[in-house]
């Protein structure tokens, strides 16, 4: 066994472990323990990206047996391209937490609410490992497990964000459950007509089956319960309370990491084990249309946001939308393979970019909640004053969410109007140009008030808390997020041939 | 082909299910609920799956059944009165829409699923061939615990994570102060609801026979139907059987709850990683001693899911106090 294929068992496993032990421990053991396993785990995921950049597939089959019977682990392109981006965003956001105590949510001590909740630890590893679940897993029945440990995880972290976020949890567990139940539906149904769980052996029988009523059916399903564990428009009505009410360090983690979860879900699905399905071209722009609604209506509504946690979700929803511009792009009866590939890359862009930018966005809006003690955009006006570079780190993840150059945002939404205009779709153009002044026009109004001098507080208004050196500390998490956002600009070459290893044409 | 007593079940199936939606007092929601439980379970007992079968009658009705008891008691009336207000405009309008969607969502359901050619699980054949390098006999607890190992270890964490989520959102996140390991769990010292004298009586004549049943589930799992889940749901049952009636566990639940708790999943992933210390992939036992290996992960597992499932019990009370 070499390095590789013992990476893709422990980058699952080694985090759960962590987990486990966690919960016995004291809370100052569960985050030393936190930060340790942050970095094992982020250092697992070296050998597979060197095996997936140097053109192999690493792939395990679990307990030596083979599928239909067994699982296989599969290393891929996509999935190296999201465990990088996951080790990345999970190890600063580790860090982040270990060091921002109100980060980590707050605890009810009997008369009054804490900061510092010691079941971020397990959770969040938990998390990590689901997500990682996810990313490799080449089995259909596995990856609703997967789904499930990251969803669930999800919903409880967002519930360590105290009483006034139970409401918004307690959603967004119902949608969870009911998108990975859609998605299990989905999958009960191609099972029945193939025989097998294993992705690459559902494709194979899949091509040989007469009746394409049955996959696309299937298609439907599973598209629709991801839609809603994405929250694409019109299904997003839970992502704003949920993401906007979870503790600092868990925002960044749900819109950075987990939406991305679905999505490589989501891209398994249409493009892994149920390709060219004959009738599913509507399916794809129904998606893309929604898509657009998701850019234009999201954006409109972020403009129209008072508080900033609020206006980063809602910007969140609009980001959605650009993924799944591409659909119709993808092939579903064409078999116009670079024209697919150019939107399957404009999509692992624009997400891997949005993963970085956002969670970084995320982390700088909790920061500054914590330490004003509101998230009012008006009652921020001039809080930026003291922290100088934390208003630079937000601009430069604001750059990567513009998509201006350079950043994997820019190269994203360039490979995606490149793929539009070869295929004539000119309206996507104008939809991604006036998302695009959106998007700019609404973090302008959530940033720009920081730098502003302050206006007349009002007496009863909380007191902003002094800079301490934690959050300082917390800074410079934000600070390697948005430096992130611009030097991962540069890998879009690498980006695409990594994409290469194990894609599906 | 169809025989009467299928169609009456599934009748039976519909019937409970809409008189559970009725009514507007939790304790009879919660009663209907149950009668639903008993349908189903018979109705997987005529598919012939028995392991199904045990584990709907186990967790989906026994355990979650409890739960529901609990708060039917604890707040008879669900918040707002009632909770689903029709449309004050247009009262008609929402039944009627999801009467067209769900008759609308069966019909093309109904039709894709009867055009299609159904094909066989296409791994029987290699259960069979396989089964003998497991150590086990019985094909389902073969699929759990050596050739789908892997979905069984996420799906006990998953347990695991949940307790450990209801857990964090205890007084104090679960630690009795801050700083310190020890579990605070202070639903514990809160007094349960006063219950008939016959019930404590009764339940301490019930405990040994379901913590016999629950071994028995457990150790039988390797040759016949049962196995972790539904012996930790039946051992969970009797821990919060003796808790109801109010049989003092304090002591040992402050001390052993989250060591079993999370012992199963700990022990599971070592054991998975005895595969690459010894060359081969993750989660792989040489036929020789796999049958250990297997039978020590599996008694863990059922402690541990008896734990998570009883953790779920414990710790229903809000945090915060009754509103």
């Amino acid at each position: 066994m070499t390095l590789a294929q013992f990476s893709l068992g422990g980058l699952v496993l080694l985090p759960l472990l962590a987990a486990a032990v966690m919960i016995v421990l004291p809370h100052l053991w569960r985050r030393i323990l936190g930060v340790v396993f942050g970095v094992l785990t982020a250092g697992l995921t070296v050998p597979v990206i060197a095996q997936v950049s140097a053109s192999n597939l690493p792939e395990l089959v679990l307990g030596g047996f083979e599928a239909p019977l067994g699982i296989h682990l599969r290393g891929d392109g996509l999935a190296a391209v999201f465990l990088g981006v996951t080790a990345l965003v999970g190890l600063v956001l580790t860090g982040y937490a270990a060091v921002v105590t109100k980060a980590e949510g707050s605890y009810f001590s009997g008369s009054s609410w804490q900061p510092g909740n010691p079941g971020f630890w397990p959770l969040w590893l938990g998390c990590w490992s689901g997500l990682n679940a996810v990313y490799l897993s080449g089995d259909l029945f596995n990856l609703y497990v997967g789904l499930e440990l990251v969803g669930l995880t999800a919903v409880a972290l967002v519930a360590l964000g105290g009483r006034s976020s139970w409401e918004a949890a307690l959603r967004y567990l119902f949608i969870a459950v009911l998108g990975s139940l859609l998605f299990l539906a989905g999958v009960g149904l191609l099972v029945s007509v193939t025989g097998t769980l294993d992705i690459e052996q559902t494709r194979e029988a899949l091509e040989q089956l007469d009746d394409q009523a049955a996959p696309l059916l299937a298609l439907v399903l599973i598209t629709l319960g991801l839609g809603m564990k994405i929250a694409l428009l019109p299904m997003h009505r839970w992502l704003v309370p949920a993401h906007s009410a979870a503790p600092s360090a868990v925002s960044p983690i749900l819109s950075g990491l987990v939406i991305k979860a679905a999505l490589v879900v989501l891209l398994r699905t249409w493009l892994w084990a149920v390709p060219l399905v004959q009738g599913s071209q509507w399916l794809a722009w129904l998606l893309g249309a929604l898509g657009a609604a998701a850019v234009l209506v999201g954006s409109v509504l972020a403009l129209r946001q008072t508080r900033l946690k609020p206006l980063v979700a809602y910007s969140t929803v609009a980001q959605i939308g650009y993924w799944f511009l591409a659909f119709p792009l993808l092939p579903t009866d064409n078999n116009d393979d670079a024209l697919a590939a150019g939107a399957f890359h404009a999509v692992v862009s624009l997400a891997a970019g949005h993963a970085i930018a956002k969670a970084g966005l995320f982390a700088a809006a909790g920061l500054l909640k914590d330490r004003c003690g509101t998230d009012e955009i008006d009652a921020l006006r001039g809080a930026g004053v003291h922290q100088p570079a934390l208003i630079l780190a937000m601009g430069m993840c604001a750059v990567g969410l513009i998509g201006l150059p350079i950043s994997l945002g820019f190269t994203g939404k360039w490979q995606l109007t490149t793929a539009a205009v070869a295929a004539g779709h000119w309206w996507l153009v104008v939809v991604i140009a006036a998302g695009t002044l959106l998007t700019a026009g609404y973090l302008l109004r959530g940033i720009a008030p920081l730098l502003l001098a302050p206006a007349e507080q009002p007496e009863d208004a909380p007191a902003a808390g002094p800079v301490t050196q934690r959050i300082r500390l917390g800074e410079a998490a934000v600070i390697l997020l948005g430096l992130a956002t611009i030097g991962t600009g540069l890998l879009g070459a690498w980006l695409a041939d990594l994409l290469e290893v194990g894609a599906w044409w | 082909m169809i025989s009467p007593i299928d169609i009456t079940l599934g009748l039976a199936v519909l019937a409970v299910a809409g008189l559970s939606l009725i009514p507007r007092s939790r304790l009879v929601f919660t009663m209907g609920f149950l009668a639903l439980g008993i349908v189903i379970t018979m109705v997987w007992l005529r598919l012939d799956s028995l392991d199904v079968a045990l584990a709907e009658a186990a967790i989906g009705t026994g355990l979650l059944s409890a739960l529901m008891v609990w708060l039917a008691i604890r707040s008879p009336e669900p918040p707002g009165a009632g909770g689903m207000q029709s449309s004050p405009r247009l009262p008609w309008l929402r039944p009627v829409i999801g009467a067209i969607a769900g008759s609308g969502l069966t019909m093309v359901m109904a039709a894709v699923w009867l055009r299609v050619d159904q094909q066989l699980p296409a791994w029987r054949q290699s259960v069979d061939q396989q089964l003998p390098d497991t150590g086990v006999e019985h094909p389902i607890t073969g699929v759990l615990l050596a050739f789908r190992a892997y979905d069984t270890l996420l799906e006990s964490a998953i347990l695991m994570l949940t307790a450990a989520a209801v857990l964090a959102l205890c007084r104090g996140g679960g630690l009795s102060t801050p700083g310190t390991h020890r579990l605070g769990v202070h639903q514990t010292s809160s007094p349960m609801p006063p219950v008939p004298s016959a019930l404590p009586w009764a339940a301490r004549l019930l405990a040994p026979a379901l913590v016999l049943l629950g071994l028995w589930l457990l150790f039988a799992g390797s040759a016949d139907s049962g196995g972790a889940f539904q012996s930790g749901a039946v051992l969970a049952a009797a821990f919060i059987l003796l808790r109801t009636s109010q049989v003092s566990l304090g002591t040992a639940t402050e001390h052993w709850l989250r060591p079993v708790l999370v012992g199963g999943v700990v022990i599971f992933i070592l054991a998975g990683l005895l595969g690459p210390v010894l060359g081969l992939p993750w989660l792989s036992w040489e036929p020789g001693w796999a049958f250990v290996v297997v039978l020590i992960v599996e008694v863990l597992l059922t402690a541990g899911i008896a734990a998570g499932l009883y953790t779920l019990f414990l710790t229903l009370e809000n945090p915060e106090g009754v509103r």
